[in-house]
């Protein structure tokens, strides 16, 4: 089963420009026919830049907006004429808005989550103590909201939104504003709430890290419309040909000058080289280095994601006029 | 029946999370405890002066109770207006329609719930300093019944005519001035300073047929002149206007909710 299908999707918003008596209406594409299936159980990462379309996406796929053309279902409902059913098998987290009660502990929010979703109070206290052991909130779950560490509060957030036992979680960057450890920890649970459980999870994230440690699969969308949609693997292989290799000499080589390699930083014993593989492929440029000198270590990495999601982002379909 | 459970379940949290502004009503309480000495020495020279034993039916004592009760109405209103006013340009509003809960509804009763208890306080105070003031007037327990029975209506009434203000958002810049102006007339017309008996004649119809004096003058008339007869023209009056600004809500809302969600997020 699928849980999420677009065919077609389209919403343009009317914008009113100028002022007075010059005012003018303009109309502007956000999303702009996007077709896609995500299969129950997957974690999606979506992405793309401010402005690309993503919000009004999941607003259109949440059952907030009305798209102004094309067809949804999600987890087999219309998001905008069965919203309200939807809404009992959805979970949505936004990292920039709490859904906690900012002056109650979370326990009185999960209480009040409970009564929202209708989930007989037994059930309800099964689910809410293993989430409880799960996220490791037993510490701070009669404290105050207001007086918890930014990451203590996600992991509630999370748990909150998983109260339901949802089929679909969005996370709308989740990890914003958390530390390294933090952010790790949430990663690995959503991922294990995801192998587990068999949630779908929907993530947005400007983070390289949550894509690459959480998502199967990733859909880059720009400008409206889907520009990319593969697992992470892929979206390095095809997207960005170039390699960084990293040498280290025993002496002093005369030059590093490699055909078809560009020198980023060297050293006297050592460079970093970035080459283009559709160029000059790595096994065309080894043996070169070995010719320079004894060499001492050697190792060949690709660019980091973030590197690739720029190059994506900037590249293909030239940008239009956004507002 | 969950359905409704989980309303009122809405109100019981959002009375617990206004407890954590006890500063704020402390505050609120101070303010009270001035203004009602301030009336009471208004009035003194008001009856003083005319040489009167009841002004508009109310002797100096029954007058200070009713200011205390319209004042306690009047202080305890949170700003609807204003939050709902945040949460449509925030986008806020985005994540309470990705739950099973109808806005609407969710504001209503997490307006009651917080309203209710700055009510009951702002009551309980009020009473002190009156009783302090003035002494005790006749109390009936049926009194304070009919009393009681009117109040939710009264509140759910204002709640509705800040929500549709707060609505404003979706169309105008900003929605403080409206919101002021409606304060202003519900004090006045209301009968939050003096009771619409001493209103000119040909004005007092009009007055207590439109919304505003269902929501102050109404309960605090009959808080200190139980009459069952003036209840049931009450409970008339409030439904009615109800029934109106209610269909409005669900228009507006209606409508709301195809205009543009381009705020925020």
């Amino acid at each position: 089963m699928n849980a999420v299908e677009l065919d077609q999707l389209k919403k343009t918003f009317q914008v009113k420009q100028g002022s007075g008596f010059k005012r003018s209406s303009k109309e502007i594409v956000a999303v702009d026919g996007i077709s896609l299936t995500v299969p129950a159980g997957q974690s999606v990462a979506f992405i793309g830049p401010n402005g690309a379309g993503k919000s009004t996406t999941i607003k259109m796929l949440t059952g907030i907006l009305r798209p102004s053309s094309g067809s949804a279902s999600v987890l087999g409902f219309n998001p905008w004429d069965q919203r309200s059913k939807l809404a009992f098998q959805m979970g949505v987290v936004f990292g920039q808005r709490s859904q906690l009660w900012y002056h109650l502990p979370p326990r009185d929010t999960f209480e009040l989550l409970a009564k929202v979703y209708e989930l007989p109070p037994a059930d309800y206290k099964i689910r809410r103590d293993m989430l409880i052991e799960r996220f490791k909130l037993s510490s701070f779950l009669n404290t105050p909201v207001r007086k918890l560490s930014l990451g203590q509060r996600m992991r509630a957030e999370i748990a909150a939104s998983l109260l339901h036992k949802p089929k679909l979680v969005f996370l709308d960057e989740p990890t914003i504003g958390l530390d390294v450890i933090a952010r790790q920890e949430l990663r690995d649970l959503i991922c294990e709430w995801n192998r587990d459980e068999g949630v779908t999870v929907f993530l947005t994230s400007h983070d390289a890290g949550d894509i690459e440690s959480v998502a199967e699969r990733v859909i880059v969308i720009n400008h409206g419309q889907v520009v990319l949609d593969g697992s992470v693997g892929e979206m390095r292989r095809d997207y960005l040909s170039a390699k960084l290799l990293t040498v280290a000499f025993h002496d002093r080589p005369a030059s590093f000058d490699v055909n078809g390699a560009k020198i980023i930083e060297r050293t006297d014993h050592s460079c970093k080289l970035e080459l283009d593989t559709s160029v000059s492929p790595v096994s065309v440029v080894v043996p070169q280095i070995m010719q320079l000198g004894e060499v001492a270590d050697i190792t060949i990495e690709d660019p980091p994601l973030e590197d690739v999601i720029a190059h994506i982002y900037s590249s293909k379909h030239s940008p239009q006029q956004r507002y | 029946m969950n359905a409704i459970k989980k309303y009122f379940f809405v109100a019981w949290i959002a009375m617990r999370s206004n407890l954590a502004y006890f500063s704020e009503v402390s505050g609120r309480l101070i303010f009270l405890g001035v203004v009602l000495f301030i009336f009471l020495r208004l009035w003194q020279v008001t009856f003083g002066e005319n040489g009167a034993k009841t002004l508009g039916g109310l002797t100096l004592a029954q007058m200070l109770w009713y200011l205390t009760v319209t004042e306690a109405i009047i202080l305890s209103s949170p700003p609807v207006a204003r939050l709902v006013d945040q949460d449509v340009r925030t986008g806020a509003l985005s994540v309470q329609l990705t739950r099973p809960l109808y806005y609407p509804f969710f504001c209503l009763f997490t307006n009651l719930g917080e309203r209710f208890l700055r009510f009951f306080l702002n009551l309980a105070v009020g009473s002190v300093i009156a009783y302090i003031f003035v002494g005790p007037i006749n109390f009936r327990a049926d009194g304070l019944a009919l009393f009681l029975l009117s109040v939710p209506l009264a509140f759910t009434l204002d709640f509705s005519v800040n929500f549709l203000i707060g609505l404003g958002a979706f169309w105008l810049e900003d929605t403080a001035g409206l919101t002021l102006i409606y304060s202003r007339i519900l004090m006045i017309f209301g009968g939050m300073l003096i009771p619409i008996e001493l209103f000119p004649e040909w004005l007092q119809p009009a007055v207590k047929w439109l919304p505003f004096s269902s929501v102050v003058y109404g309960p605090a008339h009959l808080f200190v002149k139980p009459d069952l007869a003036e209840f049931a023209l009450l409970l008339l009056r409030q439904t009615s206007a109800l029934l109106v600004i209610g269909i409005a809500v669900y228009w507006v809302f209606q409508t709301a909710m195809r205009r543009v969600f381009v705020n925020g997020g």
